[in-house]
């Protein structure tokens, strides 16, 4: 009872915040049929909505005919198997980025930098990747996204060690790194991993290193690793003596500090794990797509903000959040086909998600809940002053 | 309700009656009367937790009662919330204040209060002129135009007394105002009171100190388990008597401890100096030695290198010169973790700081410092049977009230979580105990109940140096008293026969007498001893 | 907040960023010809030739459920985005049947895209950019009932059919996936074209040419544009530079397209033709700073997408993408699809490239030099004339 009331205090924010969102979407929805005909249709939110859930999950649970709706619970077996793929496929990096977001919230850090680390990452396994395309399956694979780990992890250092040992704060840092990663991959793609053949730059095919399907068309082995990433996050940061340094760091560096802890080892630490979920993440991307092209670019990284915001910085938040972001991605072309609802609508329920979450005041006002503040500090860490500092 | 004694019988400004407010599991306030008369300074006096706060937030219309009733000037008022209480003439000043450090007196005192010149405009000339002539009116000038963070806490708290006068406070609830101040600061505090309410005004104000209830004010009424236990005149209690009503049982308000057997020197400092956040030596060379089984008091106006000194040692700041051992072992310069392992615990200061972490909860924070250590780490993992079972003991032991070992630190009362913390730093092995303030803000239950600890370590043979505000503290627990003063260690006297006045005049001048006029020492702006009674 | 990355709208999006951004930029060759499928502007009419009918008649028709899979960006891009949708819906309207077009957030979405419309049962699926090449053609060999059209795509494939990541391309497209069909455009023809005007209209003798990045599509309207102005006058002095080899900022930098056409007009030149996106705009710009000289646009009518421009832009060379697509479209429901890859150019059927309508400078092209441009278009028609000749559609050129 006690756990449920906990667990209500925590999600009460994020689950308000998604419905208020749904409802503007809806207004929105409804105005956007003016654009293409001539009259407001107040039934094209749900008919939206059902479209996207139906791509989603392959649910459906209404008909629409003509202006009569009616209830009809339905599921075809076969096209819920392959949606619900693509929303785990769509959810698993956003899994990575936003635990590398979140983790970094746990120790008083806002990693922004999510961006670059995903593409430096992306960039680490194609190199590997088409170096090792001729090896066999199981260590293409393996080096592949070692290599991205590893170049995320090494892209999340940087700002680690800056903040550590200079100060530098690493909102200003990641967001400079992600720039400089951007711009100097495409150079290096275009200029001298080119390779010949294709009309466009693009690096070596990754060959055997492609990302192995585990089920249906698209369930990768990047969905198994992001479930066993949240698993081992979530024993990390709530089990371990390293996660409890992280959270005492997070929570009042100048304890951690008395309790003989090193807050620069851990924002080091911290900003490395933070940036290899990042880098994984860009591995899968690149490995699923089979080379890194030189326009490659991706938002999942800025994504994982939402995420990490939306699931508490908690891991299996982070989960639930993943998925739900997933499923309107893997929903979001089915929703354009039979709503044609543009699919900006998903950029702006998700806006919306986020400028909800940070009208928490507000919203506990408005629910008039007696919700405890069980804010896990994150909405404290994003909006903490630049003067801060953990050393 | 016990009939108090008779000042010039005039209707009550305020009057609380029957006010009960639950909360799940608890009577915060069971049937609560109180009457504040206009012109009176009415002390409430109660432990932490025995609801005090709660009554005040009811009367400030942040908590709505279950029952009872307010009436002001005899008329029954239901108060809304904050804006309407002011509204009403109440107002209260917090303990932690509510002020915009970069903004100048005045705009603080504007804020929320705006006096306009027209719908747009403020009106700045009649706002500056009304926070002078009140400051004058009440003994105090204040420039409106410097900025808050300029000013000592005395001064912040002074700048929310204007507040409230600014707004026509009538009736004024001060939240143990005198927590965060020296006892020089209290003692110009009490004479701004007297003065309010010789003016009419009506004080309500909270406190657990005994001697300052005593000294300022016209009726004492006492709070346990959210009942009154009594009101009384001044004149017909003392501090034991009081302390007693609070408790609920006789306290020893001053711990009885054995003479000291101290051994070798365990923890020896020589020559340390310490340059404090701004570059600036504020421990300027310091030597001494605390022994095996004894207290070494630190005694000292705040603010003259016992901040400094205490982090130091502990590992938190690095010193600029000298050295530190520690049962022989050379440790300057070694950071917290080196240090425990040597066997140091340390009570910090600034618990909220440096103690704790409140949005942990309180199991873990039982284990702050020894998270790593076996038996609280099984392999790679936490083990959570062993933290939970030495949490159910250390609250068992240390007389923690609480809930459960799951609920955070913040919610925890301050008593509560100083035993907490000594929980957690007692249990330790050590050898040298390092106490910053132990006692700061405590009620006298926990106050007792932590002296004791102290003691106990102490004849358990750790050499213990206690660092305290409260002269009153060091002259009781320790066995020898360093003074403090500028930076330096300006006599070190035997603890037991100390004598108070004494060791008062050394803290406020660094000498034993105040030389003839003329001399330089009168012309530094430092403290003086009134400050320390 | 941030929906888009940072990664995304620097990098990811430069084809969209170069090709489309916005009303006023111009789209042109990209990155790697990624742009290069432009043509907002179905309405301009070419500017001789045969106006496109498709051949295929109205008669022989089946209705077709026509989808379109964009490249990552807006559809509303003025670029290749909606010019390939306005074709495919054209075609689908005139074939009776429907269309549909889910607009791509990310590379990695365009898989599942694809496969949402294949899971809807459509017809035809035209996917949008090279990018997104290699999902198509997965798409096209696992499903073979499905027509495939790709928007600049080559068709590169192993013996086995599947998409070929060494680049050798072993396997025949055509047979291997015969549902598949590649869009790719002969630029240097209607850079010829360009030439042609330009040699024509040009005074000084000297005239420019302002390139992104020297990407394929980039240097074949280069050279294209070079040997036909030698074609009017062989001495002529063609002036070429590279904005950047960076494509991010070879086809963005408006300031420094500006000063590249500056320093060209100050070597003389009185004609510049833009080949560079968001950099050619300001080339374009400078150009039209500058009394009797003349700039040429490039991929679409770009005196209608850059009105403000228009009085100094003689004409664009262009590609026909919506009149193509429509065409290609069509094929399937009048039973007359070709797989493989295949060159568009102005012996296609519509005419797939060509020149934009004159606007306010008609004038500037005299009788003389139409009938110049007619015969050479008519030339490029039957294969007389090759665009990459003399100087050959390399960066040497030789």
């Amino acid at each position: 009872m006690t756990s449920l009331r906990r667990i209500w205090a925590l999600a009460a924010i994020p689950v308000v915040s998604i419905l208020l969102a749904l409802l503007v979407g809806s207004l929105l929805i409804s105005a956007s049929s003016l654009a293409t005909s001539p009259s407001l249709n107040p039934l094209l939110p749900l008919i939206a909505y059902e479209s996207l859930l139906q791509g989603a999950t392959g649910l459906s649970f209404i008909d629409v005919t003509g202006g009569a709706i009616t209830f009809n619970p339905s599921i075809k077996p076969d096209q819920a198997a392959r949606a619900l793929t693509s929303t785990v496929a769509a959810a698993s990096p956003l899994v990575l980025t936003g635990l590398a977001v979140g983790v970094g919230f746990k120790a008083g850090l806002f990693n922004i930098g999510g961006t670059g680390q995903v593409l430096v990452g992306g960039f680490a396994a194609a190199l590997v990747g088409g170096t090792v395309a001729g090896q066999p399956a199981p260590v293409a694979v393996t080096m592949a996204i070692l290599a991205g780990a590893l170049g995320g992890a090494a892209y999340g250092f940087i700002p680690g060690f800056l903040k550590a040992f200079t100060g530098a704060h690493e909102v200003v840092s990641t967001i400079m790194l992600n720039s400089l990663a951007a711009f100097v991959i495409v150079g290096l793609v275009n200029d001298i991993f080119k390779i010949t053949g294709p009309s466009f730059a693009r690096s070596a095919d990754v060959g055997n290193a492609a990302m192995p399907i585990l089920f249906g068309r698209n369930g990768n082995l990047g969905i198994l690793i992001s479930l066993i990433l949240v698993v081992l996050v979530y024993v990390l940061i709530y089990r371990t003596p390293l996660g409890f340094e992280i959270r005492t760091v997070g929570a009042n560096p100048s304890a951690a500090r008395y309790a003989g802890m090193s807050p620069r080892r851990l924002v080091v630490l911290t900003m490395s794990l933070c940036g290899m979920f990042a880098g994984l993440a860009g591995a899968f991307e690149i490995l699923s797509l089979g080379y890194y092209p030189a326009v490659f670019g991706t938002s999942i990284g800025f994504s994982g903000i939402t995420v990490a915001l939306l699931g508490r910085a908690h891991p299996v938040g982070i989960l639930l959040a993943a998925i739900l972001l997933g499923a309107m991605q893997a929903g979001a072309p089915s929703m354009q086909i039979t709503a044609k609802v543009p699919i900006e609508i998903i950029d702006v329920i998700q806006g919306l998600i986020l400028l909800f979450l940070a009208a928490e005041s507000v919203i506990r006002h408005a629910l008039r809940s007696r919700t405890e503040r069980v804010t896990p500090g994150e909405i404290g860490t994003v909006s903490r002053s630049y003067g801060d500092s953990t050393t | 309700m016990t009939e108090s004694p008779s000042p010039p019988v005039t209707a009550p400004a305020l009057e609380m009656r029957a006010i009960t407010k639950r909360y799940p599991g608890v009577v915060a306030n069971d049937a609560i009367d109180i009457d504040v008369r206009p012109g009176e300074i009415h002390a409430l006096l109660g432990e932490n937790g025995a609801g005090k706060s709660t009554l005040m937030n009811i009367l400030y219309g942040l908590a709505t009662p279950d029952s009872g009733e307010i009436l002001l000037d005899g008329a029954e008022v239901r108060i809304g919330g904050p804006s309407d209480a002011i509204a009403r003439g109440i107002s209260m000043v917090h303990q932690h204040f509510m002020l915009v450090p970069v903004m100048s007196v005045a705009d603080n005192i504007l804020l929320g209060a705006e006096t306009m010149a027209n719908p747009i405009f403020l009106d700045r000339k009649e706002a500056h002129r009304r926070i002078v002539e009140l400051g004058t009116r009440f003994g105090f000038q204040i420039d409106p135009d410097v900025p808050v963070g300029s000013l000592s806490v005395g001064w912040q708290q002074r700048v929310e007394i204007l507040k409230a006068l600014y707004r026509q406070a009538r009736i004024l609830v001060l939240d143990e105002p005198t927590a965060v101040l020296t006892p020089q600061e209290t003692k110009e505090i009490f004479v701004v009171l007297r003065r309010l309410a010789d003016e009419g005004h009506s004080i309500i104000f909270i406190s657990h100190k005994l001697h300052e209830v005593l000294e300022i004010a016209d009726r004492i009424t006492v709070i346990r388990r959210g009942k009154v236990v009594g009101t009384r005149a001044p004149a017909e209690t003392n501090e034991d008597d009081l302390a007693a009503l609070m408790v609920g049982r006789n306290v020893q308000l001053v711990v009885d401890r054995g003479e000291s057997h101290p051994a070798g020197a365990t923890l020896v400092v020589s020559d340390l100096k310490v340059a404090d956040d701004r570059g600036q030596e504020s421990v300027n060379g310091v030597s001494f030695e605390v022994r095996a089984g004894e207290i070494l008091g630190v005694a000292g106006v705040a603010g003259n290198g016992q901040e400094e000194l205490v982090e130091a040692l502990t590992g938190l700041r690095k010193p600029t010169g000298g050295t530190v051992s520690m049962g022989g072992r050379d440790v300057t310069g070694a950071g917290p973790r080196a240090l425990q392992q040597q066997g140091m615990s340390f009570v910090p200061g600034d618990r909220h700081r440096f103690g704790l972490v409140l949005g942990f909860s309180l199991a873990d924070n039982l284990v702050l410092t020894q998270y790593d250590e076996p038996p609280y780490v099984k392999g790679l993992l936490r083990d959570e049977k062993a933290i939970a079972a030495w949490a159910k003991r250390a609250i068992a032991e240390y007389d923690i009230r609480t809930p459960s070992a799951n609920v955070n630190a913040s919610t925890l009362s301050g008593g509560n979580q100083q035993k907490a913390i000594v929980a957690r730093e007692f249990s330790r092995e050590l050898t040298v105990l390092i106490l910053d303030q132990p006692t700061r803000g405590l009620d006298v239950g926990s106050i007792e109940f932590i002296h004791r600890q102290v003691v106990a370590k102490r004849d358990e043979g750790a050499a213990i140096l206690l660092v305290s505000a409260e002269l009153d503290e060091v002259l009781e627990l320790a066995d020898r008293v360093a003074v403090m003063y500028r930076g330096e260690i300006v006599a070190v006297v035997d603890g037991p026969t100390a004598e108070r006045e004494d060791v008062g005049l050394l803290m406020a001048a660094g000498r034993r007498a105040i030389p003839p006029v003329a001399s330089d020492a009168v012309a530094e702006p430092g403290p003086t001893a009134t400050g320390l009674s | 907040m941030h929906k888009r990355s940072l990664g995304l709208s620097l990098v990811g999006s430069l084809a969209i960023i170069v090709g489309a951004c916005g009303t006023a930029a111009t789209p042109t060759p990209s990155s790697s010809q990624a742009a290069s499928q432009p043509a907002a502007s179905a309405s301009a009419p070419a500017a001789s030739g045969s106006d496109a009918a498709p051949s295929a008649s109205t008669s022989a028709m089946k209705p077709i459920k026509v989808g379109v899979v964009t490249d990552v960006g807006q559809l509303e891009d003025k670029s290749f985005n909606q010019s390939s949708n306005e074709g495919a819906k054209a075609a689908a309207t005139e074939s009776g049947g429907s269309h549909e077009v889910i607009v791509t957030k990310a590379i990695s979405d365009y898989a599942a895209n694809i496969q949402t419309l294949i899971d809807a049962d459509f017809d035809v699926i035209v996917t949008v950019g090279f990018l997104i090449g290699t999902d198509t053609a997965k798409a096209a060999k696992a499903n073979p009932d499905v027509k495939f059209v790709g928007v600049d795509q080559g068709v590169c494939v192993d013996e086995a059919g599947a998409p070929d990541g060494t680049f050798a391309c072993k396997g025949d497209a055509a047979t291997l996936l015969p549902n598949y069909q590649g869009i790719v455009f002969a630029e240097a023809q209607p850079g010829y074209l360009a030439g042609i005007v330009a040699g024509s209209i040009s005074k000084s003798g000297t005239i420019g040419a302002v390139g992104g990045t020297n990407v394929p599509a980039v240097v074949n309207y280069w050279r294209g544009y070079e040997n036909g102005a030698k074609s009017i006058k062989s001495d002529i002095k063609v002036l070429y530079q590279e904005t950047d080899p960076d494509p991010s900022k070879g086809f963005n930098d408006q300031s420094k397209g500006k000063t590249i056409a500056n320093q060209f007009l100050s070597q003389g030149a009185d004609v510049i033709f833009q080949i560079a996106g968001l950099t050619g705009q300001g080339a374009l710009e400078a150009v039209c700073a500058k009394d009797g000289a003349y700039g040429i646009g490039v991929d679409v009518d770009q005196a209608v997408s850059l009105p403000t421009l228009s009085k100094c832009i003689v004409t664009s060379a262009e590609k026909k993408l919506v009149d193509t697509v429509k065409a290609v479209v069509l094929s399937v429901a009048s039973d007359t699809f070709k797989a493989g890859t295949v060159p568009y150019n102005a012996a296609s059927d519509p005419q797939a490239i060509g020149l934009s309508a004159y606007h306010d400078n008609a004038a500037l092209i005299t009788p003389e030099i139409q009938a110049k441009l007619d015969a050479a278009l008519a030339a490029l028609k039957d294969g007389s004339l090759d665009p990459c000749a003399p100087i050959k559609c390399t960066v040497a050129g030789s």
